[in-house]
């Protein structure tokens, strides 16, 4: 396909730019394939606006809209001269949460622009997105991409390797599409016990392990639901897969983060629980977490309350209950926390799982493990963190970002990393010049040979400039687990992120270079 | 070393005392308070706290005359107390002799720190009743003609905090030729014959007359602060009066002199009717502006519905829209939005009045944080305290009023939070500036602490006069003097000087946080663990002063090898005092106020 197909205008002069935080400025306004950009056109600022049109999340034009109307009602008076002197005003929202208005000369311009827009900002197709474009002078596609893999992870903990060994049934994807080519199961389970075991969980996503906690030798286990269906078919395979994984210890824990009702309801679609009698090593607590389309539409209310302009921001509080969205956090944090307590606190083994175990599963294991694993708080760990149990459905990944602010917030202290590689990672997440958030599998990935033909974000922010940015100025490594506290009072909404492109929330990032900057010269110089 | 201790469930509270046994434990108890010099114990008996957290604890109490002090028996569950007497609003006996159900027989105490403490005795023999009477007479010294324990300290200090504030060096380090360029407020009422003075105070709620609150440096415009016009139902005038706020505008030149009433409009009007009210058009080129502000009854139970849902179980399921009902954050925002409009105007040239009722709350509030806004030597650590002494102590707010020093009567009506309001105003702006204070919230805390614990001088009595009467500064002990004596500990690593910059912080509920760390601070749960963070910053501090230093002796090689010819080549250091002719000047300007 062609881009330039979506093109019919690709130049605009005299377009008048509105973004927040700057004045008005006047200048030109072009569409490519992947970008839109403004110059300003003030010899001197020569300010220039460079978005990826991915990043677009709607295009209004309500100005338009009414010029249309008004012409279809006089289809006579004086057409072509107003249109070419009319001009139409596009609000483009932005999925950073910018607001970004446009003001274009001549109503046609400003319809193709806009179509333009809606068009390119939602093409479907991943190979023709930007990361497959992009190709920064100082690096090369040779350059090694992702920041670990499967094995090195298992090679690294040999603790482990008495009982747990790297399978590679899934090498082709045959077994779980949605699953690396490796993965780490109980040494005393086989293959064929494995493939067995994955047809009987949704998706293929049969339990393996993703954490293994050294202090005690518990590990945290994930997986989909089992498919059980309403007349509870069983599996033996699965149930001495999770046997073999809790060998030597008499008891597990299961945390499904759907409520029991839910849990039973599944099985009338086909899913289901562990239940008592077949896992009866297993104990199952139940945790309700709001998912997919509830937790966008928390989200969207949210992004509206932190946009209402109106002067008195009449019962703001109440907008921000309202929304939902610190309770998502509040159970997020708090589901973790129970699941590092089962780990750390009661010394037992855990299987997270929810339905397809691929959003709210992720979260909590990604959570829990910040919370007790001091390897997963330096930068490099955190973001192998990421890339090991790497949530992809999106409001669930700010959702992620947005509870490890929290713990930053918390413990001001403990985090190797700064809010902003939390900032970086929420922009780039939803819009990239980098591979790394495209494709929701390994399969898809390889398919699309998205490490051949993409940048690594992750190599990218640990390369020693960027990396200088992300520290956290404050860190202090600290063995011990982080416990948050989970009270509402003790939440806070993530300024930084949401009210984002407001004058104090800009002061307070550069506030916190400055500090950044400071106490790197001070180590500097007093420890020369 | 940085130890975050899980405040994610109830065990926050453990504390294994290992090779201790009970017994011995018990005994030694109480062994480990340390007193002040002066305090003396006065009684001390087994008891039970009921812990809303948790649960009831066994342990021993200890009633001095500065504070009740309790430890918990039980190695399993550490739970200390330590109470400064002062902060006890009121005592009550809970229970009967006769009251069934275990620990229902005992004391109920409510504290002004936004806690109350439930103690719990046997209930045969009157158990309660010595300690009872000694608490009530000891919290309460004042109802019982005993001194505050401010008086009867021996607390000796390096520094001596009284010495802070002095009137005369502070107009010296505004550096203004205060008779030359500002004749109108400060040499007026010289020229003005004392009957003139008088009338302008005859028509001033209290005689609070318009007095310099500050001066601009640069465009000279002034902060001048007072209570309401006494123009009461018939509209009465005064041409004194309106000569005098007159003067206030015309010593810059500006057209037009800005009145800020604190008030909401129609209280001022309401204050019409008990003799009180606004200035009307007759105050020509002023224009008047309401801020909108409550009154102290109106903060005073807003902090008490915040204090129901914090204390002693935090309000979980509608925490926000609760927090909301409370309108704690909506008065801090007013008050914070009302500092901003009078800092915006005088930094922008224009002099302003600001008045409340009496003028010594919320225009206390107005003055002080605006002046913290455009003056940032009140950011240093001995500015704020230059400004605490100037703008609420000097100038009248009425501490004891407010506070209720050593007296019983829990529900007078004149107690009310405006000086906790203002500091939780400073915090809500130091949130916001992290590099442009140089005090820590350590020493806010420390300030609110000692606001009730009656240990210090500093906040005792409602104005001068009264402290002069009773020798407070010397017979008592200054809070500054225990700041000033250890500073690192209430110092901000990251404090970065800049001197000509006004602050603005921003008054809108989005970007306006509570408290939690004042508000709640009692429940462990919710705490965050401070002391990591403090060890952290004051290793960062002395990072600085390293680097400092280094830079220091970097410079210092540099100058000797580089300026040898100059021999006054440390220009940059602050010059010298000013000369006594000038000193002059501002000794016999300051008398009249």
């Amino acid at each position: 396909m062609e881009f330039s197909e979506h093109i019919k205008t690709a130049n605009v002069e005299d377009v008048v730019l509105q973004q927040p935080l700057h004045p008005p400025s006047k200048g030109t306004l072009c569409i490519t394939s992947h970008h839109l950009l403004f110059s300003d056109r003030e010899e001197d600022s020569g300010r220039q606006v460079l978005l990826l049109l991915r990043n677009i999340d709607a295009v209004e034009k309500s100005s338009v809209e009414n010029l249309v109307n008004y012409f279809g009602l006089f289809p006579n008076a004086g057409r072509s001269d107003r249109a070419t002197e009319s001009s139409g005003t596009l609000v483009i929202k932005c999925k950073d949460l910018r607001v970004l208005q446009l003001e274009i000369p001549g109503m046609e311009q400003c319809l193709n622009i806009a179509q333009s827009i809606e068009t390119l900002s939602c093409l479907a197709c991943v190979a023709e997105m930007y990361p497959f474009f992009y190709r920064p002078s100082n690096a090369s596609l040779r350059d090694q991409w992702g920041l670990s893999t499967p094995e090195r992870h298992y090679t690294e903990m040999e603790a482990l390797h008495e009982r747990w060994r790297l399978s590679t049934v899934n090498q082709d994807y045959s077994v779980c599409p949605s699953y690396p080519p490796a993965v780490i199961v109980p040494k005393a389970i086989g293959d064929d016990a494995l493939k067995m075991a994955a047809k009987f969980r949704q998706g293929g996503r049969f339990p393996v392990l993703c954490y293994y906690h050294r202090k005690n030798g518990m590990v945290i286990l994930r997986s989909s639901q089992p498919l059980t269906g309403a007349n509870r078919k069983r599996c033996i395979q699965d149930e001495l897969l999770l046997q073999a994984a809790i060998e030597g210890s008499d008891k597990g824990y299961i945390i499904d983060t759907r409520s029991a009702q839910q849990a039973q309801q599944a099985r009338m679609m086909g899913g289901g629980f562990e239940s008592k009698s077949c896992y009866s090593s297993w104990k199952r607590l139940h945790r309700h977490m709001e998912r997919g389309k509830t937790l966008q539409e928390s989200l969207i209310k949210l992004v509206e309350a932190c946009g209402d302009k109106s002067p008195n921001m009449d019962r703001w509080l109440s907008k921000l209950e309202n929304s939902k969205w610190l309770s998502h956090v509040q159970t997020a944090l708090s589901t973790a926390g129970l699941l590092a307590e089962c780990v750390e606190r009661d010394g037992r083994s855990v299987l997270v799982h929810g339905s397809e175990g691929t959003g709210s599963t992720l979260l909590i294991s990604t959570l829990a493990q910040l919370i007790m694993d001091p390897s997963c708080r330096t930068l490099e760990g955190f973001l192998t963190l990421l890339e090991r149990e790497f949530v992809q459905e999106c409001p669930v990944f700010l959702l992620l970002l947005d509870c490890v602010w929290q713990l930053w917030y918390q413990f001001p202290l403990a985090l190797g990393f700064s809010e902003a590689l939390l900032l970086r990672l929420a922009t780039e997440a939803y819009s990239s010049d980098y591979g790394t958030f495209l494709c929701n599998s390994d399969m898809e990935r390889c398919a699309l040979q998205v490490k051949g033909k993409t940048h690594c974000l992750f190599r990218v922010l640990l390369k020693p400039r960027e990396r200088e940015q992300y520290t956290n100025p404050l860190y202090e490594p600290n063995e011990l687990a982080i416990w948050p506290s989970v009270h509402p009072q003790s939440l806070q909404l993530w300024r930084g992120f949401f009210l984002r492109w407001t004058q104090q929330t800009l002061h307070l990032e550069l506030v916190q270079e400055d500090i950044r900057n400071m106490v790197i010269e001070w180590g500097k110089l007093a420890l020369s | 070393m940085a130890s975050p201790v899980s405040v994610y469930n109830s065990n926050v509270l453990d504390a294994h005392i290992s090779s201790t046994s009970r017994e011995s434990l018990k005994m030694e108890l109480l062994a480990d308070v340390t007193l002040l010099p002066g305090e003396e114990r006065i009684i001390d008996k087994d008891i039970i706290y009921i812990c809303p957290f948790s649960g009831a604890v066994k342990g021993k109490v200890l009633i001095t005359n500065y504070r009740l002090y309790f430890k918990s028996s039980d190695a399993d569950v550490a739970v200390t107390l330590d109470v400064p007497l002062g902060t006890i609003s009121r005592v009550e006996k809970m229970g009967g002799v006769s009251s069934r159900g275990e620990n229902s027989y005992g004391l109920d105490i409510t504290c002004k720190d936004m806690r109350n403490l439930r103690f719990a005795l046997k209930q045969e023999g009157h158990s309660r009743r010595d300690i009872f009477e000694l608490l009530f007479k000891h919290a309460f010294p004042i109802s019982h003609g005993l001194p505050l324990f401010a008086y009867v300290t021996q607390e000796k200090y390096e520094e001596n905090g009284w010495s802070v504030y002095r009137p005369v060096e502070e107009l010296r380090r505004q550096n203004y030729e205060l008779c030359d360029t500002y004749p109108a407020v400060l040499a007026v009422p010289f020229k003005c014959k004392e009957e003139d003075l008088r009338r302008v105070a005859s028509f001033r709620s209290r005689g609070r007359i318009p007095v310099l609150s500050w001066i601009h440096r640069e465009n000279r415009a002034a902060i001048a602060r007072c209570s309401q016009p006494l123009v009461g139902m018939s509209g009465k005038r005064n041409k004194d009066d309106e000569r005098y706020l007159d003067l206030i505008r015309d010593a810059n030149d500006t057209a037009k002199l800005t009145i800020y009433d604190a008030r909401p409009n129609v209280n001022a009007v309401a204050n019409k009717a008990t003799g009180g009210g606004y200035e009307g058009d007759e105050y020509h080129n002023a224009e008047l502006v309401f801020l909108d502000i409550h009154n102290i009854h109106v903060m005073r139970e807003s902090l008490k519905k915040l204090k129901d849902i914090v204390y002693p179980n935090v309000e979980e399921s509608h925490w926000l829209s609760s927090l909301e009902s409370t309108h704690w954050l909506e008065h801090i925002k007013l008050v914070l939005s009302g500092a901003i409009q009078v800092a915006d105007k005088v930094s922008s040239g224009n002099s302003v009045v600001v008045h409340c009722s009496d003028g010594w709350d919320r225009t206390a509030q107005l003055t002080s944080l605006a002046m913290l806004m455009l003056d940032s030597h009140y950011r240093t650590l001995k500015g704020l305290q230059v400004l605490i002494e100037k703008e609420w102590i000097s100038f009248g707010h009425k501490f004891t009023s407010r506070i209720g020093h050593g007296d019983k009567n829990h529900a007078d009506q004149d107690r009310s939070p405006i000086f906790v309001q203002f500091m939780d105003c400073v915090w809500q702006m130091s949130k916001q500036f992290p590099t442009a204070f140089e005090f820590n919230e350590r020493l806010l805390l420390t300030i609110l602490e000692h606001l009730y614990s009656c240990r210090f001088g500093t906040f005792l009595y409602n104005c001068e006069s009264a402290r002069e009467q009773n020798a407070l500064r010397q017979k008592t002990v200054s809070l500054w003097s225990l700041v000033n004596s250890k500073t690192d500990v209430y110092l901000n690593p990251f404090y970065t000087p800049e001197s000509g910059r006004v602050l603005y912080p921003v008054a809108s509920m989005r970007h306006l946080e509570l408290w939690v760390t004042y508000y709640i601070r009692w429940n462990p749960r919710i705490r965050q663990q401070q002391s990591p963070v403090e060890q952290r910053y004051l290793e960062l501090l002395a990072l600085r002063d390293e680097y400092i230093k280094k830079l220091e002796e970097l410079r210092l090689s540099d100058s000797s090898r580089l300026a040898d010819d100059s021999p006054g080549a440390d220009t940059s250091s602050p010059s010298p005092a000013s000369s006594p002719t000038r000193q002059r000047h501002y000794t016999h300007l300051h008398t009249p106020f």
